[in-house]
């Protein structure tokens, strides 16, 4: 079994490293997540410039036609800088969907410009009643002659401001946790009867509620077969939880290298904290535990990337690994740290809320678990 | 029902001193015996009562009352017990924290020995800035042990040379701040106790702080209310509480929440009948904290992707609400009042004899 990357996936890394080093800094972050947008239009124009808004992008459409390994890569470096540039939303989710069901046209008008950096998108999905389960679904669409009229409230949409179209799931048949009868809608950001309660969230992000009242869109808005959209949102999710683990698995090489930089420096009782053995087995733990998470990380990248029937079930125990690892080498980190583990001037909060919400989005530990074991 | 923290407060006084149930008669406190304490403690801690401040009333007031003079006394004990003087606690500092011994704030006395001149600074000192005096280890001497030379003085916030910068920490809140002195005069009467030996008198007030901060009360109000939050998620055709992955961790801290209090009742037992509190007192802060930390990460697994809104503003179900800000402030526990990792090495080397 060949494990190595290519000569291209190495320069993808080290292309997004030397920006990472260059432009990402924490103070350059902190003031972008202060900014109106929450993230930088010149850089998400870089991303553009440089391949990777349209690596996952067949080349039929402009783009590079890259696999999961590739998103793998990207994601597991933009996690080392902790990016804040709708990725995830406007490229794993919204771009993956229509290039899975969308149709022609769909994707000739919107993957060349996703790709391109010229539109962004995002996907509804979640709502309050079972956040946890994609197949919840209690918004409605019903169609109209030839339009479809969206009622309901989608909840912790991610990117929803910032999207010019957003890609919403509503029934057009069924009850509320059935499969069968989901379907997805492309809405413009400025749709009637289309309201949002922006905010920011604790990692440094944006998301909404969004609510639909009344919202007409016309029949071509509607993205694959009426009522079939579970099987393509089940593989945008796997895709978005595999990208959002590889971002961990950056995220946490920085929390424990960070820490035994730290570590190394910070005298106590006239040594350096790394030189007792509590400490010392401490920061092993973290580096074996961020392996095993990296590993499976990467074998259920690689089998969804193979379409195998064993892939659904590496990721509910990849999502259930990354949640548990990362709890253990962020609050190890926040620990060994002492009180400036706790401070908001240091990258170690950051990465820690980061990954925190990781653990949180398309379902915590426990939802994996139970999902892994059945 | 109660309006004010104040008519709380004066409520409790006037049952006789219980406002202040540690303090000794001597002092106005209610003679409380180590049994009627914990009774009363734990009926406190069963309901929402507003907690009081501890610096003054938990932490100065017994240094004062121990090692104080009577002067030192009629002048702080009062404004400590009617709260109208709040006090914060300037130990740590950049080099020392674990290592609190390690202090370099520097207290040099005048000439004609009429006051001491303090120079340095402080860190991680809760609600410096509502405070209206500091408390302070400070260094006199550098010779023999880093122990001997500590001295322990008063020093009034107002006064020009001292200076307060906010710590921002994880959660987004200010309660810890960086204290700095620079010439900061503090007259002679203002020491408590001898110079160079500030030490003794904090170390046993540590000990204190420590066993105070296990919190199991507040735990097993925690966990019921995690329980009751796992119960509004819906998984499936259940909720997050029907997981059997979730529920065992319920189960497993339940269960060392049982063996907690009643470590908490043999060391009750010692000390009623007139020994020390022992080494199972030791086990309290570090596991009361675990604890304490692990009933924040259930309360974040039920609020789920809801734990993601920040701001002035909430969304999502109501109890989701501050469980982001409970987990990621939550996370000092272990670390304040003496790292876990220092705490064992205190265990190790004091009650298992292991140098």
């Amino acid at each position: 079994m060949d494990l190595a990357y290519t000569t291209e996936q190495d320069m993808l890394a080290e292309s997004i490293q030397r920006f990472i080093a260059t432009e990402y800094d924490l103070t350059t972050r902190k003031n972008l997540v202060a900014s109106d947008l929450g993230y930088s239009t010149q850089h998400w124009q870089t991303f553009a410039e440089l391949g990777w808004l349209g690596m996952s992008i067949p080349e039929a459409y402009g783009g590079l036609g890259g696999d999961l390994v590739d998103t793998m890569i990207m994601f597991e470096e933009f996690g080392k800088g902790l990016v804040l540039e709708p990725t995830l939303s406007s490229l794993v989710l919204f771009a993956g969907a229509l290039e899975l069901a969308g149709s022609d046209e769909h994707k000739h008008h919107y993957l060349p410009a996703l790709g391109a950096g010229d539109l962004t998108g995002c996907l509804a999905y979640v709502e309050a009643d079972e956040p946890t389960n994609f197949n919840f679904v209690a918004t409605t669409a019903l169609k109209t002659g030839d339009h479809y009229q969206l009622n309901g409230t989608k909840s912790v949409v991610l990117n929803a401001a910032s999207a010019d179209v957003i890609l919403v799931s509503a029934r057009t048949e069924g009850q509320a946790t059935d499969p069968r009868g989901i379907s997805l809608f492309l809405v413009p950001g400025d749709s009637e009867g289309l309201l949002r309660k922006d905010y920011p969230t604790v990692d440094g992000l944006r998301a909404s509620e969004v609510l639909l009242e009344n919202v007409r869109v016309p029949a071509s808005a509607l993205v694959g077969a009426e009522g079939a959209a579970s099987q393509t949102l089940n593989t945008v999710i796997n895709r978005g939880i595999l990208a959002i683990s590889a971002e961990a698995v950056g995220a946490m090489a920085v929390l424990y290298q960070s820490t035994i930089d730290y570590t190394k420096q910070r005298v106590q009782f006239d040594h350096p904290l790394s030189e007792f053995q509590v400490v010392k087995h401490r920061l092993t733990e973290m580096f074996i535990e961020y392996n095993l998470a990296k590993s499976l990380c990467m074998k259920a990248t690689m089998l969804l990337n193979q379409n195998s029937g064993d892939a659904q079930r590496h990721i509910h125990a990849l999502k259930f690994l990354i949640g548990k690892t990362s709890r253990f080498v962020g609050q190890n980190a926040v620990q060994l740290h002492g009180g400036m583990g706790m401070t908001e001037d240091l990258a170690i909060a950051h990465y820690f809320k980061r990954l925190m919400m990781i653990d949180a989005t398309f379902g915590h530990t426990d939802i994996h678990l139970d999902a892994f074991v059945q | 029902m109660w309006t004010q923290r104040g008519d709380w407060f004066k409520a409790l006084a006037d049952q006789g001193g219980w406002d202040i149930p540690k303090w000794p008669k001597d002092f106005g406190g209610p003679n409380f015996t180590p049994t009627q304490r914990y009774i009363f403690d734990l009926e406190m801690g069963k309901q929402p009562t507003p907690p009081q401040l501890p610096f003054g009333v938990g932490m100065l007031a017994p240094i004062l009352m121990n090692y104080g003079t009577k002067a030192q006394q009629d002048r702080f004990l009062p404004g400590i017990r009617d709260g109208s003087v709040n006090w914060c606690q300037g130990y740590s500092e950049p080099g020392a924290g674990s290592d609190l011994a390690n202090l370099k704030t520097k207290a040099e006395l005048s000439a004609d020995g009429s006051h001491y001149l303090v120079n340095g600074q402080k860190i991680w000192t809760t609600l410096a800035q509502i405070a209206h005096w500091i408390f302070c280890l400070t260094r006199t001497s550098s010779d023999g042990a880093k122990q001997e030379g500590i001295t322990f003085l008063l020093i009034p916030m107002d006064d020009p040379g001292v200076e307060v910068r906010p710590i921002i920490t994880l959660g987004g809140s200010h309660s810890v701040n960086e204290v700095y002195f620079t010439d900061v005069k503090v007259p002679v009467e203002n020491r408590v106790g001898e110079e160079g030996k500030g030490w003794t008198y904090a170390k046993g007030l540590l000990a204190h702080e420590r066993s105070g901060l296990a919190g199991i009360q507040n735990s097993v109000m925690g966990l019921e209310k995690a329980k009751r939050n796992a119960q509004k998620v819906r998984v499936g055709a259940g909720t997050l509480l029907d997981l059997s992955s979730f529920k065992n961790k319920v189960g497993v801290l339940e269960a060392e929440l049982l063996a907690l209090e009643f470590t908490e009742m043999r060391t009750l037992a010692r000390v009623a009948a007139g020994g020390d509190p022992g080494p199972e007192s030791a086990i309290l802060k570090l596991k009361g904290t675990e604890i304490q930390q692990r009933i924040t990460e259930l309360n974040l697994e039920a609020a789920g992707v809801f734990a993601a809104p920040w701001g002035a503003e909430a969304f999502g179900p109501e109890f989701a609400h501050g469980a982001t800000q409970s987990y990621l402030g939550g996370r000092a526990t272990t670390i304040y009042g003496g790292a876990s990792e220092v705490q064992k090495d205190v265990i190790a080397k004091n009650v298992l004899g292991l140098s």
